[in-house]
């Protein structure tokens, strides 16, 4: 790859379209979404289906949501490297309308079967020699928060803020295009200052109300801010994987360069620095305090009822070792960062370590008659597959569907030249 | 604000496409030059000490007796002089040691991690906020160390091995503050240092050929022979990016262990998970906020708005407004979890933090840390210097309060009604936290005298003319 943009054509129009990529990603959302339905419906543990289907669709929220503001604070801090990748954000941003279709049928269970997906919407739930949900004065203290009517209202929120937030960043981006009026640069920014702390709580409080309310006796400050580290660094795992494929089908030659690669690896290799102090941090305090309302969360992903270890000792321990040290040990190398085929590897390992991260955060809700957590290689691992397959292809779907629809970079964007002649 | 006419060069086709202009401004304003550059900061060492300086000089010695004078009362007499007492028995001590350790941690988390992200602007304020950094490690290192009571003791602390059979408690955050902070301090003086070097040098030849020699010789001792050759540069900027690269983590480190100070305890309002990572944005916060009340009044009095210009204050306006947003939605989160956690006692502590006796307080640190940055949104305010300094100072006030919170209400009244009471401090800790105000401006006023206040070799690389592209197209 050159170290410079010295030639650049191909921005002036807007890319070829690929349709058969996107045919190709509908078809595999749709086998995908398909094979999940098939398995509420005839699989022995629908619950387990329905849990695993939560995963795929928070898996790609997340990473909706990474990008979401990847291109906030892109705008807030006047960036300038990021420009020429910015355009594809853009464009990842249409799938919120499809997530917030695909989130559908787990309000629709939430509704019509409480309890199915998260177990304190039935009051009959039973807890493991606690009685009920009904019954427990920690549920009824929470009660005003975690209710059905709040969860939808909250919800319908959530997607409404990312949808509304997404569809201004991409209106004026776009209108930059045909018209390179700087007003637009400024809607942007304005944008921005307020997208970024309503982004801020709005995952917050999707996390909590989708994952960590699944074991709702647990708390913890600190979630909401794990659950942005997941969500930017997919955002750029996916974004890395994004330009490598754009600059084989050509459409990036002359318009990225090395230190473009070599930015976004430094980003990668410092949300992964940033996840691992925020996890740490989060499990010493907890570890250290040692106070069973708390430890409770990480004892069911260690310790059998009878004190055998579980299968999610190890994811933890793979979590501890893939999702940190293997990336950063690997990304302190500068050819890790910029050549191709070294990259690629260690984008696409920390996409799939998030997923495990995300299975860690939700399938150990699933529980046997003894109270302890479900193994991780079960049955409900295919359909953790199949759900991500699902949602994931869909999302690509929305992306490739929106990407032949204006030019390759915003060509028009104040920063473009700076972005074009990116140097260290 | 002035902006640069061609920052970059631009690719052929953007003269096709014709994007959207938006000059970025220029870091060093009116086209100074070089010579200009070291003029001006040479001349604030080289030239008379002028009156203010020597009126603040002695107001400011007089300041620093006070904590020299507390400290030999206390000494001399024991802890007991400060307001401790059951169930607070930690409290100015500790709240003063986090309120300096986060102004001196954020200077040099200022000045390492924008050189990391490579945002050029720094260039103005890196030099002043490393020395903030040191002056303020050693205010809070005056009060732990006395804290101990028998000071003379002190070294107890360190490991040495096999000394009188000690054995420290290497379980206890504060026997890691030790180590965290002795290291956190060295690095800091060596990056200053190190930054320090080719202006050092600067000013040994200009004495010399002044005919100063003692100057000269002074000034050559620490500039290590620096004669700014190629290889000199090369090896300056390798062991600066590398001190910049250890020391920020170290000071990501250092904050969190204060954080944990707090957090590995069991007492309700200390112990909750989010606390490193909101130690370290009020770090910042704190940070960018003494920059502020330190830099705006050299920037007038030294007639500095060419190099310290409007954007430097915006951004600086806007990193304050970031950061306080962020510890907002902190003080929001402990807020909210205190209530989703179900835990009695947490709940408790949190609602007696914002209505029980020590509402004054948390009151003060929300409308400080919180409602005063969001003034910040307004270009007119941040445009208005004299309105952005008198918020800086708000912001110092708040983070002094945010600590008193924290450590006051959760110990004044903890699980036991019983014990509950109302802590206020003696005059001995009023007399010692007044006087550290003393000691900072002392060290910073010789930092103002003595060494150059702005790192003119970097100031000059981020002039327009500097620009091997400025005005030229991109070939």
């Amino acid at each position: 790859m050159s170290t410079h943009a010295a030639s650049v054509s191909t921005p002036l129009v807007a890319p070829a379209s690929p349709a058969s990529s996107a045919n190709k990603a509908l078809v595999i959302g749709a086998a995908g979404l398909a094979l999940t339905a098939i398995g509420v419906v005839v699989s022995s543990d629908a619950h387990g289906v329905a849990m695993s289907y939560l995963v795929g669709v928070t898996y790609w929220t997340a990473i909706t949501i990474g990008m979401l503001m990847l291109t906030l604070i892109h705008h807030i801090v006047d960036a300038s490297w990021s420009v020429v990748i910015r355009r594809q954000w853009e464009h990842w941003l249409a799938a919120f309308k499809w997530l917030f279709v695909l989130f559908l049928p787990l309000l629709v269970f939430a509704w019509l079967k409480p309890g199915f997906v998260w177990p304190w919407m039935d009051l009959n739930h039973e807890l493991h020699g606690h009685g009920t949900v009904g019954t427990d004065v920690l549920y009824q203290k929470k009660a005003g928060f975690l209710n059905l009517n709040m969860f939808t209202g909250m919800t319908l929120a959530f997607f409404g803020i990312w949808v509304w937030v997404s569809a201004r960043l991409r209106k004026a981006s776009f209108a930059q295009d045909a018209d390179g009026d700087v007003k637009w640069t400024f809607m942007n920014r304005k944008t921005a200052a307020f997208g970024l702390p309503l982004g801020a709580l709005t995952l917050t409080f999707a996390a909590i109300y989708w994952v960590k309310s699944l074991e709702y006796h647990w708390f913890s400050t600190m979630y909401g801010v794990w659950f942005f580290a997941n969500c930017v660094r997919g955002a750029l795992s996916i974004s890395v994987l994004i330009m490598l494929w754009l600059w084989a089908r050509g459409d990036y030659k002359g318009v990225l360069n090395t230190n473009h690669l070599y930015s976004a690896g430094q980003l990668v290799f410092a949300f992964t620095v940033f996840w691992a102090y925020v996890t740490f941090s989060q499990y010493f305090l907890i570890w250290n305090a040692n106070v069973p309302e708390e430890t409770f969360w990480y004892n069911l992903r260690e310790l059998n009822h009878d004190g055998t270890t579980n299968q999610w000792k190890w994811v933890g321990m793979l979590i501890l070792f893939g999702h940190f040290f293997v990336p950063f040990l690997y990304l302190l190398s500068y050819k890790h960062k910029v050549v191709h085929a070294k990259v690629r590897p260690i984008v696409i390992w920390i996409l799939g370590i998030i997923l495990v991260d995300m299975c860690y955060n939700i399938l150990p809700v699933l529980k046997d008659e003894h109270g302890d957590s479900l193994p991780f290689l079960s049955v409900n691992l295919v359909w953790v597959l199949t759900s991500v397959a699902g949602v994931g292809g869909v999302c690509v779907w929305a992306y490739l569907r929106s990407f032949p629809s204006t030019k390759l970079i915003p060509i028009r964007d104040p920063r473009i030249g700076e972005s074009l002649t990116h140097h260290e | 604000m002035a902006h640069a006419e061609h920052a970059v060069a631009t690719p052929a086709i953007l003269n096709e496409v014709k994007p959207a202009v938006l000059p970025r401004a220029v870091l060093v304003e009116n086209n100074r030059s070089f010579s200009w550059i070291t003029e001006k900061i040479c001349g604030i060492i080289e030239g008379k000490t002028p009156a203010w300086w020597w009126v603040c000089f002695c107001i400011a010695c007089l300041i620093a007796c006070f904590t020299v004078g507390g400290i030999t009362y206390l000494v001399s007499t024991g802890v007991g002089v400060w307001g401790h007492a059951n169930p607070v028995n930690w409290a100015w001590d500790i709240v003063n040691f986090v309120f300096w350790i986060g102004i001196g941690h954020a200077g040099t988390l200022i000045s390492a991690i924008l050189c990391l992200l490579r945002q050029k602007w720094r260039t103005s304020i890196n030099r002043a906020a490393e020395a903030m950094t040191i002056f303020a490690v050693v205010c809070a290192a005056i009060f732990p160390v006395f804290h101990v009571g028998r000071v003379w003791y002190a070294w107890y602390l360190f490991p040495i091995p096999n000394s009188n059979y000690i054995w420290q408690n290497f379980r206890s955050p504060l026997e890691w503050d030790v180590f965290a902070v002795s290291t956190y301090g060295t690095v800091s003086v060596l990056f200053w240092y190190v930054g320090l070097l080719p202006d050092l040098a600067t000013l040994r030849d200009r004495f010399e050929a002044a005919g100063n020699k003692l100057r000269s010789f002074l000034y050559g001792l620490f500039a290590m022979g620096w004669r700014g050759s190629n290889r000199h540069w090369s090896n300056y900027e390798m062991a600066y990016l590398i001190l910049a690269g250890i020391s920020t983590p170290l000071v990501l480190s250092v904050h969190t262990i204060v954080s944990f100070d707090f957090a590995v305890s069991l007492l309700p309002g200390w112990h909750t998970t989010i606390f490193p990572p909101y130690f370290v944005a009020g770090a910042i916060f704190s940070g960018f906020g003494m920059v502020l009340t330190l830099m705006l009044p050299l920037r007038a009095i030294y007639k500095l708005e060419d190099l310290i210009t409007q954007y430097h204050i915006d951004c600086m306006c806007k990193i304050t407004l970031a950061t306080g947003t962020i510890v907002g939605y902190a003080y929001a989160m402990e807020f909210f979890i205190a209530w989703y956690g179900a835990n009695p006692y947490e709940g408790f502590t949190f609602i007696n933090r914002a209505f029980g006796p020590y509402a004054w307080a948390y009151w003060i640190m929300i409308s400080c840390n919180v409602i005063t940055p969001q003034f910040f949104w307004f270009r007119k305010v941040r445009e208005n210097t004299t309105m952005v300094w008198v918020l800086s100072i708000f912001v110092n006030v708040g983070m002094w309060f945010e600590r008193f919170v924290i450590i006051v209400t959760s110990l004044a009244r903890d699980f036991l009604p019983s014990s509950w009471g109302y802590y206020s401090p003696s005059v001995v800790e009023i007399f010692t936290f007044f006087g550290t105000f003393g000691v900072f401006s002392v060290l910073f006023l010789l930092f103002i005298r003595f060494l150059p206040i702005m790192p003119m070799a970097e100031l000059k690389a981020v002039t327009p003319q500097a620009d091997p592209h400025a005005g030229h197209d991109h070939h």
